[in-house]
């Protein structure tokens, strides 16, 4: 049995991010088409967390494919295509040891692989003073099926200076969890999503610039996990994020800051604080040194349990999925950049390690199942 | 329209509680840096956020949400 | 930052928003006049006088904006079209450090001439709003064109441009 969908990496790209800064009115002068692989693996599971069955978690192979290039005079095309497969086993109940203690039980034997594909297709259309943009995307996966499509603008003032950006985006979704009659899961649902966002981007001065960006989302329809054994959640969701961005070069040092912050907050009752820092060094004309570090903290949505109770009413809201929990993730990564002109690569390595001890909110339930990952990939970029 | 301008400027710039310069078109080379840029690796961010969305909880903030995701 | 600092910087911010327009380079004005260094240091000084009486085009380029860097081979090829016509364009170059300009005339050598203005002396005077900008100046010093931006089938007007202005027009 799969615990598929939700753990199966969604990649469609963020084609509508916001522009860069010093010549966001130019189309792309060239086409640049990129590749990306990377490989994810979760940590096992200990015996003291999982008592009885599979201790060994998800692997995923992510593809990545971008092409963006100019097309006519005004104009740019932007198309991602991603490709991953999935195998591994994920949470499907908890419960509590001989010990009092909470622990998760894994889904089912090993060999649980799903794959996942998508595509997406978005145009940028220049103007003198801005630009305006338009994206659609498909993905298919075994257990589900989603179509999505966005819509951004963004004008320019003080010479360029300031920049505002709305945009607005939609999806819906079909859910149809495998082997649904045999362990009596929802057959068939969907769920529907409206974004809209705003955000002010300033340059302050010759080496740095502030973006401060407002997004809120509405979820409606079925937003429960099928595969758990007993998942209840509303069917309608409201959230709220707002993002705070820095960007600072240092000349004498070659090298550039970025500091960003994000404050978090839906309606099941999650509340988090994300930051994180990077540092792009410079290492002569061709190299590029990138370490992160990210801290990231949230609070647990209402209806979190870390033990399952069968016995309460189905009307009842209940979840012991980890990712609703109290919990923090500090996680660091080092990227290597080889830029030799006509095309580039990146190597990236990270680690994240998620825990209720890292938790700067009061935690009364921590999850057993929390997650500490490995990530690597390689990237190139060919530019033509 | 000039005035306008740098009324709007120092609107801004107030309203975010730092101080402005008025950076000429010919000033801007290392606010044009790729490092500079608000989204230098479009792929790792987007493979970054969506692991993050399917391993926590919170997502969105400086972009709409893309659309496909089957992790809730 | 308090308010009769913030109050300062309004004032100031005004009166040179009032004093820039009095300069903004328009089709129709003259040309305002320069004498840069060359980006080469063996090479010459280039100044407006020693262009006078020639079409001249100005461009103000920079080796970070990827749009100028597109533009200049085309350009390279015009000034070999047009030369013995009477045509001389000069390619301000804006970086600063200015090795980051050599180095990209290291990897593209331009046969037109390419003065050096670090301090954006004559990119203020021409009241450079976006990078890059180009104006055409007939032979009696009067501003024929202002172009800013460069994307793809620009060069077919410009061209025009240069063959109206080199006709005498």
């Amino acid at each position: 049995m799969k615990n598929a969908s939700r753990s199966i990496i969604a990649l469609s790209s963020t084609a509508m991010a916001l522009p860069g800064i010093a010549l966001s009115d130019a189309p792309p002068t060239q086409s640049t088409v990129s590749y990306k692989l990377s490989n994810y693996q979760e940590d096992d599971l200990s015996r003291s967390e999982a008592p009885i069955g599979e201790l060994e978690r998800y692997e995923i192979d992510v593809h990545q494919f971008q092409l963006v290039s100019p097309l006519g005079r005004n104009m740019s095309l932007h198309v991602d295509a991603n490709y991953e497969s999935l195998s591994g086993a994920s949470p499907w109940f908890t419960s509590r040891s001989l010990d009092g203690e909470p622990v998760v039980n894994l889904s089912g034997p090993s060999g649980i692989w799903d794959r996942r594909a998508e595509l997406s297709v978005g145009s940028r259309f220049y103007l003198e003073n801005g630009s305006f943009a338009g994206k659609i995307g498909y993905s298919e996966e075994n257990d589900y099926s989603a179509f999505s499509f966005g819509l951004n603008g963004e004008k320019n003032y003080n010479n360029d200076l300031t920049t505002v950006s709305v945009g607005l985006s939609y999806s819906s979704d079909q859910i149809f969890p495998t082997d649904a009659a045999l362990f009596n899961r929802v057959i068939e649902d969907d769920k529907q999503s409206t974004s809209v966002f705003f955000s002010v981007s300033q340059v302050i001065n010759q080496v740095s610039s502030f973006q401060s960006a407002l997004s809120i989302t509405e979820q409606s329809g079925f937003l429960s996990d099928p595969y758990k054994l007993r998942d209840i959640r509303p069917d309608n969701k409201t959230q709220i994020a707002w993002s705070n961005s820095y960007r600072r070069f240092f000349v004498s040092t070659n090298a550039a800051l970025h500091a960003n912050y994000r404050y978090y907050h839906d309606d099941f009752g999650v509340n988090s604080h994300t930051s994180d820092l990077s540092w792009y060094q410079n290492l002569g004309r061709t190299l590029q040194l990138v370490p992160t570090l990210r801290y990231y903290n949230q609070s647990a949505a209402n209806f979190f349990t870390n033990v399952d109770n069968f016995l309460n009413p189905i009307s009842e809201y209940q979840s012991s999925d980890y990712r609703l929990s109290t919990f923090g993730a500090v996680s660091g990564s080092l990227s290597v950049i080889a830029d030799m002109g006509s095309w580039t690569a990146t190597l990236t390595a990270e680690r994240y390690l998620a825990d209720d001890k890292y938790s700067a909110f009061e935690v009364s339930k921590p999850s057993t199942a929390l997650v500490k990952y490995n990530r690597i990939s390689l990237g190139i970029d060919f530019r033509f | 329209m000039r005035q306008l301008r740098a009324t709007l400027l120092l609107s801004i710039c107030s309203l975010m509680l730092i101080s402005c310069a008025e950076v000429k078109a010919w000033e801007r080379g290392y606010l044009a840096r790729e490092e500079m840029a608000w989204d230098p690796n479009s792929l790792e961010s987007s493979l970054n956020d969506h692991i993050f969305f399917s391993k926590e909880a919170s997502s969105g903030g400086n972009s709409t949400a893309g659309g496909g995701c089957g992790c809730n | 930052m308090n308010f009769k600092q913030k109050s300062k910087i309004l004032v100031l911010l005004t009166l040179a928003a009032v004093s820039a327009s009095a300069w903004a380079v328009e089709e129709g004005d003259t040309a305002p006049v320069f004498d840069l260094p060359s980006i080469y240091s063996e090479s010459p000084a280039i100044s407006t006088a020693s262009l006078a009486g020639k079409t001249v085009y100005i461009d103000f380029w920079a080796s970070w904006c990827a749009p100028c860097l597109t533009s200049l081979p085309l350009y390279n090829d015009m000034y070999n079209k047009y030369k013995d016509q009477g045509l001389e364009i000069v390619a301000i170059n804006v970086d600063n450090p200015i090795e980051d300009g050599l180095d990209f005339l290291l990897d593209t050598p331009l046969d037109f001439l390419i003065p050096t203005d670090p301090d954006g002396e004559a990119a203020e005077l021409f009241e450079v709003i976006g990078m890059p900008t180009s104006y055409l100046i007939n032979p009696d010093g009067t501003v024929t064109l202002v172009h800013m931006g460069f994307r793809s089938g620009d060069i077919e007007m410009i061209e025009e441009a240069i063959q109206s202005s080199l006709a005498g027009n």
